[in-house]
């Protein structure tokens, strides 16, 4: 392991000007029974996961993921030390669960992601829950920034492995997704400047205007003062 | 049935069974039953099974068996028949100890029918090994700059004498002819000589006696034991604020470790430009926020820079993309509502898929909707400003008026027009009064 050494004194072992950016994609996959039930009145299975959004095993970097359930359920936290990095479930109700990441280096802190564990079709067009053969999927994409990573943590980001030699698929089609929303957004940020840029003018008149205007009264005022 | 009730810890019931006989209108029965002696309570404590020997359902007496004794005063045989055979005798007989060397005669109980046998005591009469040595011997090995051979064979004697009882063999210790010698001196002395002469006969393990260690030990012990009341109590004393001076100690270390700590984190804040900034973005909102009716003029000066400031995000560590394109806490809810609304009404998502693009273009846009909203809310109070301006003007030349520019009026859109004649209504009777005075 031999590393580069000239970080300087106060950079802490951090490696200053480097950012690593990991995709991921954390979410659940819900199927319902068919029916209630009896014993406990739960309805559905469900699976929340968290996941490379890219083909690489997380676990050269990730110590563990801990996902904390409601307090109903007993071991409310659950921790996955290897992946897949999931954990199913049953239940009857919807909750937001918090995902926390831990790395393998501890100077790195954790980080928090928060899901909504979703099991019922809410029928919005906003709804990010898919319907598929293996039921309701709802996943969200997010990216880890490591700026300025520690020497150990840049070792274990640089050198991950391809998690399988097949496709690697996701419920969700992200790009096509992305490509989507930044059309959008760029659309609506066109409208929103040309907006801006009209209102301008017009405050810009508005200005005149007024000065104008209080020319006008003050000449006045001196005209009435002289009669 | 009275079992379970125990169980349960439940009285007998109030109402009795119902019978044959009280339908039939028998009133002995029933007042038999409620009459009979209470049912006592079980004792806190005792176990049910102990409770229900003593009384059961019938309350009867405790089961007993009889016996066919009771008539020969509750004994089988009246006379009890001991030992059949004569007793042995004892008889006061001489006898020799063979640990004794004087043999003495002493005289004790014992049966004659025992045979006599060896006195049982006096295998517990051990004597000790002292080596022997000759004049020769002393000569080539033994010989010591402090001992006379005299004196040494005085220790053997007292050695043997007193089966090697140091403290005993120092108190007899011939101190007229020669020194007054501690114990710690005779024993070393003694343990030397058998030391060299178990040497010379080929022993293997060889002991030796430390009598400096020794003497230091007793001396420790001595000062221990000769303590004061108030050493003892100045020793306490001190043990106590020793711990004291130690705790102080970590907690001082504690203290100057979090200073650290936060002295770095300032350093590392003020690495970024983000102090500054925020001073500067500050001043700028509390312009905006109240925008002076007198003078227009600022706003557009300051206006030209608002917006959401999103922090830079220079920090090490590790973050998600998505917290990013979250607002600031210094926005406003005014504002984060405005934005909120402007973002549903383009049917755009409030948080869309966080790539590093669409992050930075999301956070403009949202920046640019602040921006608009400051810039509709400035030209409202320069309409309104307009206006007012307008009606002073009027007041003050009856019957003429001002033009304000036709884009400029505030009738645009319905909603802003029914707002603004509202004010324009309050405001037409200010200028009037005041002429009037």
């Amino acid at each position: 392991m031999s590393l580069p050494t000239d970080f300087g004194p106060d950079s802490g072992g951090r490696m200053k000007g480097i950012v690593i950016v990991k995709p991921i994609v954390y979410g659940n996959i819900a199927r319902y029974f068919g029916k209630k039930r009896e014993e406990d009145g739960h309805t559905h299975q469900w699976t929340v996961y968290v996941k490379p959004y890219n083909n690489e095993d997380m676990s050269t970097y990730v110590k563990k993921v801990q996902f904390k359930l409601h307090e109903s359920y007993a071991n409310q936290n659950r921790i996955v030390v290897k992946p897949p990095y999931e954990l199913s479930e049953t239940g009857w109700g919807e909750f937001e669960i918090v995902i926390k990441i831990y790395f393998h280096d501890p100077n790195e802190r954790p980080v928090t992601m928060y899901h909504i564990l979703k099991l019922f079709h809410s029928g919005s067009t906003q709804d990010i829950g898919i319907e598929q053969s293996k039921g309701l999927v709802s996943e969200s994409y997010d990216e880890i920034i490591f700026q300025d990573p520690t020497q150990l943590m840049h070792h274990l980001l640089t050198n991950t492995k391809q998690l399988s030699l097949g496709n690697w698929e996701h419920n969700t089609n992200f790009e096509e997704k992305k490509e989507k929303t930044l059309k959008t957004i760029l659309e609506a940020k066109q409208k929103v400047r040309s907006e801006i840029a009209n209102l301008k003018n017009k405050l810009k008149l508005a200005k005149e205007t007024i000065s104008s205007f209080k020319e006008e009264i003050a000449k006045c005022q001196e005209n009435q003062f002289v009669i | 049935m009275a079992d379970v009730r125990d169980i349960m810890e439940l009285e007998r019931p109030s109402t009795p069974e119902v019978t044959r006989d009280m339908i039939m209108g028998h009133d002995k029965v029933k007042k038999k039953t409620s009459t009979g002696p209470k049912v006592p309570r079980r004792p806190e404590g005792m176990h049910r099974e102990v409770f229900a020997l003593l009384y059961n359902d019938n309350k009867d007496a405790p089961p007993l068996f009889p016996s066919d004794t009771i008539g020969n005063n509750g004994y089988k045989q009246t006379k009890i028949k001991l030992g059949m055979r004569k007793p042995r005798k004892w008889m006061w007989m001489p006898f020799t100890n063979p640990a004794r060397t004087d043999n003495a005669t002493f005289h004790h109980w014992r049966r004659p029918s025992d045979e006599p046998k060896e006195y049982p005591f006096a295998k517990f009469n051990k004597k000790v090994d002292i080596p022997k040595y000759t004049d020769v011997e002393y000569q080539q090995h033994l010989k010591c700059d402090r001992w006379s051979k005299e004196e040494t064979d005085h220790l053997m004697e007292l050695a043997e004498r007193f089966d090697l009882r140091f403290i005993i063999m120092a108190d007899r210790y011939n101190s007229e002819k020669f020194s007054k010698r501690s114990v710690e001196d005779l024993k070393q002395r003694y343990y030397k000589i058998c030391g060299i002469l178990a040497k010379m006969s080929g022993e293997k393990r060889i002991y030796t006696y430390d009598a400096d260690h020794e003497r230091r030990r007793k001396e420790q012990l001595k000062k221990l034991y000769q303590r004061k009341p108030e050493q003892i109590e100045e020793e306490q004393f001190l043990i106590s604020e020793l711990k004291k001076i130690e705790a102080r100690k970590k907690e001082r270390e504690r203290k100057t470790q979090d200073l650290q700590k936060l002295i770095s984190q300032a350093d590392s804040q003020n690495d970024t430009p983000r102090r500054s900034d925020k001073k500067i973005t500050k001043k700028k909102i509390t312009n905006l926020n109240r925008p002076s009716r007198v003078d227009t003029n600022h706003i557009l000066q300051s206006i030209e820079s608002a917006g959401i400031k999103f922090p830079d995000y220079k920090n090490s560590g590790v973050s998600l993309r998505s917290q990013r394109m979250k607002l600031p806490a210094n926005v406003g809810q005014k504002k984060s509502k405005g934005v909120e609304q402007i973002l549903q009404e383009m049917d755009l998502e409030l948080n869309p898929t966080p790539s590093e693009e669409i992050c930075q273009h999301f956070n403009e846009l949202r920046s640019d909707m602040v921006l608009l909203m400051e810039i509709k809310s400035a030209l409202g109070t320069c309409e309104y400003e307009l206006q007012s301006l307008r009606h002073q003007y009027e007041a003050v030349n009856p019957g003429k008026t001002l033009s304000i520019p036709p884009q400029l009026m505030p009738n645009t859109t319905e909603v802003e027009a029914k707002i603004n004649t509202s004010e324009i209504i309050d405001v037409v009777g200010s200028p009037e009064t005041q002429s009037n005075i």
